[in-house]
């Protein structure tokens, strides 16, 4: 348990030097309201545009889409604010050899590592996110029980845990190569595809979208969750496969940090 | 004045340098590419599913129509599109804008060249994903053999409108440091208008108006619409003619806005 | 030395890097796909180091002699291939925190400060990161603030400071948590001469206050002569010599150098051994040191000698000739 407070702590601590970052640039806060807004006007106004021509797409009605997005923006939030960031640092340290910072000091590595760089104005996109994601189920108000927040709820953090872990694994490549970067940016430009549910896609797409890159699990099915599509055997599942990818992503941690140290395997 | 036979130099050597840069970045180049062709992939199947449960057809298009418009979107897009307001700030801020103010050529001419040289490069990924998404979804072409002569003036038109435009927009870097709020709202705008999120058809009415009397559409929409047969010969002549008046437009606008920004650079510094 | 007087205890450490080889030309290219040939290279092999506590050791060695890897090994970074090192009791390589909370790293060039952000904060980044109460915390910084000259630069985001005063905070943020060994890694590698001079000094009182034992690598000899009564000589991976700078000199020197100050006319000193110089009334000789005495006794009487002067030959000379020597 103290360990988990002192991961909070530091995360604290890391937040307000993100925070600190930001502030020296007295542009960005602005520059991150008008990119949120933008993009928010791109992913509504699409929707607009195709519920003018219908009235479910894929089963999902407007509010229960709007619903989805707000996920979306949330998931996008998180993973910007501190996920994407600090790997991509990563990975520039281990080039760079700043790595060797990290590793003599008294912290676990990879807490150090994941939660080295935070994007706090990146919290606009998230405060977005729930703004949507509050709008629409006023929308949907009277469908929303106890259980269905729960299952939100921890759909919404299996799905968190499955990305992260698949960051983490991918960033954990730059052990071995070097132009891992390129393939991080590759997982962000197919996260678009995020931004409808899951299910609207031909199967050899959705089979990429859940398995390769874990959008369905990051943004499908928390919305699913909260709009009463989710099975109890989704959410074992979602659950299921985070603590497997956790725990497999440690693995693959502590073995690339054997590999980086010259450690015989 | 420069004779035609100095040009072509010119641009030769340019080019040259420009494909040997983009074979080197060619894995940053694949990445931008899944973007690329995601994108009018994710749209295609949004408004598939929609012409699904409509009864099969939105506005007269079934999924096959919609694969053969994204499809051809994909690869008109990839042909007109241009990066220079996404580097256009860098460039002036950290100098490397003010080496090639020392020329004695206009820097367009490098960018189109390097623009060129990217998209030929790049065809290595686009026909295989083209074949790929081809395969996957029939898409239906049923161009008028009239119209698809126009294609290559509408698509020349097309990259020749988009470059002038980007590069007049690009020169708000020499004015104003919120250059990237800038650039964001236009690209949104661009998105809507140019008809990727929707084909123009499917927008609602007062939308399609807009977008007409603007190039967006006329740069990249117009020449998928030839080339899945949309548009015939008759209205393709008429929209070649919408596609000049606008190069000139955008020629006018782009002399106007070089001359201030130039005059702005050298006076003030940025 | 018996355990409880070390600090450091290395025996028969060794390093061997596996490093991919590939022959030249197409055949070898397609080969090298399915089947990754390598080569093992030894970095250091087989060191013995004994290192007393408040104990400045400098490792001295060309670029690639092993002086590197042998410090990260004692901190912990690199696995070694053979042989046992212990820091503090504890062994480097198993990283615990309790270990880790003792020891810091500086490296030459290399930041750990945050960039744009005032280095103070950069300073409460580490107070966190080793857990330093406030009051704790307050007094060292102080300290290391007066000892550094510190204070005009405390607001200022690391990307305004020069590279020197970069250099002085990040070796303050390297020592918040007063760490019982210091690891410098070619710490004045790329400062200017005035620099250099005002961090060995502020190395060599640190030191004096608290007691920290310091190992550094570097390739300045001016460094070592500065700071280190104990030098250990590395090269291609072996320690060459292990001890005080002045034996290293008798040990390795076969050679005095001899300054001669003359009065009038023009001598031919070839006779008397290599000249090393020469001008119209000062000269210097290189002589094998046996011969020394006798030579000195034979220009004495031989020449017209105002002045005349034994001395070492340069450090640096010793060295560059312990190094050019391929195998010792």
């Amino acid at each position: 348990m103290s360990d988990l407070l002192d991961a909070a702590r530091l995360f604290g601590v890391y937040f307000r030097l993100g925070l600190l970052n930001e502030l020296a640039y007295r542009t960005n806060f602005w520059v991150q309201i008008v990119e949120t807004l933008v993009n928010l006007s791109i992913v509504l106004g699409a929707v607009a545009v195709v519920f003018a021509r219908t009235d479910t797409l894929g089963g999902w009605r407007p509010a229960e889409l709007v619903a989805l997005i707000g996920v979306y923006f949330i998931v996008l939030g998180m993973l910007n604010l501190v996920v994407s960031p600090s790997l991509s640092r990563f990975i520039e340290d281990v080039r760079t050899g700043a790595l060797d910072f990290t590793l003599t000091k008294p912290v676990d590595a990879q807490l150090l590592v994941s939660i080295a760089e935070i994007r706090a104005w990146k919290l606009v996109d998230l405060l977005a996110g729930f703004g949507v994601l509050g709008g629409a189920l006023l929308e949907l108000a009277t469908r929303i029980g106890a259980l269905q927040a729960l299952g939100f709820g921890v759909a919404l953090l299996a799905g968190g845990a499955i990305v992260y872990s698949f960051w983490l694994m991918l960033a954990t490549l730059a052990f071995w190569f070097i132009r891992v970067e390129n393939i991080l940016m590759i997982f962000l430009s197919m996260y678009t595809a995020g931004r409808w549910p899951v299910g609207i896609y031909p199967g050899w797409l959705r089979w990429l979208l859940t398995l390769v890159v874990p959008v369905a699990f990051a943004v499908t099915v928390p919305a699913e969750a909260l709009t009463g599509r989710m099975q109890a055997s989704e959410l074992a599942g979602a659950l299921g496969l985070a603590a497997a990818l956790l725990l497999g992503s440690r693995a693959f941690w502590k073995r690339g940090l054997r590999h980086y140290s010259g450690a015989s395997a | 004045m420069r004779s035609v036979r100095d040009w072509a130099s010119l641009y030769a050597a340019f080019f040259r340098i420009s494909l040997l840069a983009n074979l080197q970045y060619r894995a940053s180049g694949t990445i931008w590419m899944i973007g690329l062709v995601l994108e009018p992939l994710v749209f295609l199947v949004v408004w598939s599913t929609v012409a699904r449960s409509e009864g099969g057809s939105v506005a007269g298009l079934d999924p096959r129509d919609l694969a053969a418009y994204y499809i051809a979107l994909l690869v008109v897009n990839h042909l007109t599109f241009s990066w220079i307001m996404h580097t256009f700030e860098y460039r002036v801020r950290f100098g490397e804008l003010g080496f090639e103010l020392l020329r004695p050529i206009h820097p367009i001419h490098g960018d189109i060249c390097d623009n060129v040289a990217y998209k030929l490069v790049m065809l290595i990924v686009l026909l295989p994903a083209v074949a790929v998404l081809t395969w996957l979804f029939e898409p239906r072409f049923a161009p008028d053999p009239g119209a698809l002569a126009l294609l290559v003036p509408a698509l020349v038109l097309g990259l020749a409108v988009r470059l002038l435009l980007d590069w007049t927009l690009a020169l708000a870097a020499f004015w104003t440091t919120r250059v990237t709020a800038i650039n964001q709202t236009y690209f949104a705008i661009v998105l809507f208008l140019s008809g990727r999120v929707a084909p123009i058809a499917l927008l609602p009415g007062w939308l399609q108006d807009v977008a007409g009397a603007l190039p967006f559409y006329w740069t990249v929409a117009f020449p998928a619409e030839l080339a899945t047969g949309r548009v015939g010969f008759a209205a393709g002549l008429r929209g070649l003619a919408v596609q000049l008046v606008w190069v000139l437009a955008a020629l006018g606008l782009i002399s106007f806005g070089w001359r201030r920004s130039l005059r702005r650079f050298t006076a003030v510094g940025t | 030395m018996s355990e409880a007087e070390t600090v450091i205890q290395v025996r028969a450490l060794s390093k061997t890097y596996s490093v991919p080889v590939r022959e030249p030309g197409v055949r070898a290219a397609v080969r090298s796909l399915f089947r990754r040939e390598t080569r093992p290279v030894a970095a250091v092999r087989e060191i013995e180091l004994d290192v007393a506590p408040g104990e400045i050791v400098g490792f001295l060695g060309p670029n690639g002699a092993g002086k590197t890897t042998t410090l990260k090994m004692l901190a912990g970074l690199l696995h070694p291939s053979a042989g046992e090192a212990r820091v503090l009791g504890f062994v480097p390589s198993e990283r615990r925190h309790d270990f880790l909370r003792q020891i810091t790293l500086v490296m030459g060039q290399r930041n750990q400060l945050v960039w744009d952000i005032p280095v103070a904060d950069s300073f409460e980044r580490n107070r966190a990161i080793y857990r330093l109460g406030p009051a704790l915390f307050r007094s060292r910084l102080d300290e290391l603030v007066a000892l550094l000259e510190l204070e005009p630069l405390l607001r200022k985001p690391v990307r305004n400071l020069s590279l020197g005063e970069r250099m002085k905070c990040e070796v303050a943020a390297a020592l918040l948590h007063q760490p019982r060994v210091l690891f410098l890694d070619e710490p004045t590698i790329g400062l200017d001469v005035t620099m250099q001079r005002r961090l060995r000094a502020f190395i060599a009182e640190y030191n004096q206050r608290t007691g920290a034992t310091v190992l550094l690598t570097s390739h300045y000899m001016a460094d070592v002569e500065a700071l280190c009564r104990r030098v250990v000589v590395i090269h291609h991976g072996r320690i060459l010599f292990d001890g005080a700078l002045q034996d290293l000199v008798q040990r390795f020197s076969a050679h005095k150098t001899i300054v001669l100050e003359l009065g009038p006319g023009e001598f031919d000193l070839r006779g008397y051994g290599e000249v090393v110089s020469q001008e119209p009334g000062r000269a210097a000789l290189r002589v094998p040191k046996q011969a020394t005495a006798k030579l000195t006794g034979r220009l004495l009487a031989e020449l017209p000698v105002n002045d005349l002067t034994i001395a070492d030959p340069p450090i640096e000379e010793v060295i560059d000739r312990v190094f050019s020597q391929e195998a010792v």
